[in-house]
């Protein structure tokens, strides 16, 4: 799931100035699950871009703004799409790019992409993956360093881990706490001695 | 991509107490030597007036074995230390340490530096993580962290043999004296599994974070157990609020209550800080292979602390 923040609304404002017919799309995969961009989301931004002066001409949720098929495809969600002079995309950035890909028109997006991440029961959970191309998860019991670590310190904690949280924030723990945890519950621990190689950004 | 350490022979850091009077050799040859080193630490300037940061240099370098230029030290910006450790070196001070940090520059950059730092006469290096953006003056900063200090140690490893991380060959190999950092926690055993890759790459000397308690710093020896020097950080406290500070917020510092408790019941916290320190020093001389000193601020009393140790004569 990709993680998604709304941006402030006043930071949204600078885009939509002078518009005469803004056209809203949502997403109802993961900015719905993240309440960024699910039905009462795209309504309230559309109610409150009204109230400030700001015309909206109409709105669609496509299943995802990242599988967009083609501008037909949202012609046949709202045909009021037709006449919009911008588009604002309630999705992630990979839904703002699709929904550019396919329109004529200026788009942006609402919402900061955070990371990809998960939901655990109720609650998202951000950085659970940054999607290197070069998976070895695998090596650390399904708990990723490159992702977690805010170093991405793939051999061991740095200095900066102290009782089990991390030096960026205290409030966090340390991802290699957490790798401990699990590799000592499953008597897998000897395994985190072997070097990791640097990473491929090639891929 | 993992591979597994080659086992190493291992044997035990011994110490040779004795008086050091900042003899003559290199650095690197001392290490193999028996004597009891004393190494100190100097920032670079944060703009580029550098004659304060040299006069503190020069209130050491008479004593000391090696001094350390740290690299943007608490991610906060400074001089560069690859510049300023050849401005040491310009104005006669033969044996800087440069720390290097994985931070800020990618495999290329990091790379680029070393062969930099070598071409300029620079002998020794520091290698380390080193701390987030987050924590320093420029927040916003991309942390990079494109190797961290383990695959840096291989990279250094690779270009001392002539070719460079991509296995082109070089003109030339640079041959650096490594130095690694450790926490001395025995109860952090990533953090010592850690260590033990970073030793896997030919490294010269291990430097701990300040030590205040000792019979811990004594287990993580036996927990360690290898025959790479040890040099145990010197940090002096200088105030109940620093001494708290440090014990509560520094990853890897852990001071015992009763160090507390002297400053706390001290007229002067400071002269109590240099008495602890000296007394730390002479239970270190016995059981590791020198000491690091590293005063927050300049070297004012570290003379002193050295003499009332008698490390220095």
């Amino acid at each position: 799931m990709i993680i998604t923040k709304a941006k402030p609304f006043e930071e949204i404002l600078p885009f939509v100035e002078g518009r005469k017919s803004i056209f809203i799309i949502g997403c109802n995969v993961c900015a719905a699950k993240m309440r960024t961009g699910g039905e009462p989301e795209v309504l309230e931004l559309a109610d409150r871009l009204e109230q400030a002066g700001h015309p909206i001409i109409g709105w669609a949720l496509p299943t995802a703004a990242c599988s967009v098929r083609s501008f037909d495809h949202l012609v046949a969600k709202n045909e009021k799409i037709k006449d919009a002079d911008c588009i604002l995309v309630m999705g992630c950035g990979s839904g703002t790019s699709v929904v550019s890909s396919v329109t004529n028109v200026p788009v942006t997006g609402t919402n900061e992409t955070v990371s990809l991440g998960g939901c655990l029961g109720l609650h998202p959970s951000e950085h659970l993956c940054i999607l290197c191309g070069e998976c070895n998860i695998g090596d650390f019991s399904g708990i990723c360093p490159n992702a977690r670590c805010p170093k991405s310190q793939m051999n061991g904690p740095c200095g900066g881990s102290k009782n089990g949280k991390c030096e960026v924030s205290r409030e966090n723990e340390c991802v290699w706490y957490l790798i401990e945890q699990k590799m000592d519950s499953i008597h897998l621990i000897p395994t985190l001695s072997d070097i990791q190689m640097p990473k491929n950004h090639l891929i | 991509m993992a591979t597994k350490i080659i086992p190493r022979t291992i044997s035990k850091n011994v110490s040779h107490p004795g008086v050091n009077m900042g003899s003559k050799g290199t650095f690197k040859e001392k290490l193999k030597s028996s004597q009891f080193l004393v190494t100190g630490e100097v920032s670079p300037p944060k703009g580029i007036d550098f004659s304060p940061a040299i006069e503190n240099m020069k209130s050491i370098q008479g004593f000391v074995d090696a001094i350390n230029i740290t690299d943007n030290q608490c991610a906060t910006l400074h001089m560069s230390s690859m510049a300023f450790a050849r401005l040491m070196i310009e104005n006669g001070y033969s044996d800087p340490v440069m720390q290097m940090t994985c931070r800020d520059r990618n495999r290329i950059g990091l790379q680029a530096d070393l062969l930099g730092a070598a071409a300029l006469g620079i002998p020794n290096l520091l290698v380390m993580s080193g701390d987030h953006p987050k924590c320093g003056d420029h927040p916003t900063a991309k942390p990079v962290y494109d190797l961290d200090s383990v695959q840096l140690l291989r990279t250094i490893n690779h270009l001392k043999k002539g070719y460079d991380f991509s296995g082109n060959n070089l003109t030339g190999a640079p041959d650096f004296c490594v130095g690694v950092v450790s926490n001395a926690d025995p109860n952090e055993r990533l953090q010592i599994m850690k260590l033990e890759k970073k030793l896997s790459f030919d490294v010269d000397f291990i430097q701990t974070q300040a030590i205040f308690d000792i019979e811990k710093f004594k287990e993580f020896l036996e927990k360690v157990e290898t025959d790479v020097p040890i040099i145990a950080g010197i940090i002096p406290i200088r105030s109940v609020q620093m001494a708290r500070y440090m014990d509560n917020n520094i990853p890897g510092i852990s001071i015992p209550d009763e160090i507390h408790e002297r400053i706390q019941a001290a007229d002067d916290p400071v002269s109590e800080g240099m008495i602890i320190s000296a007394e730390l020093i002479m239970r270190l001389k016995p059981i590791c292979r020198g000491i690091h000193m590293m005063p927050v601020g300049a070297h004012t009393y570290t003379e002193k602390i050295l003499k009332k140790a008698h490390v220095l004569e």
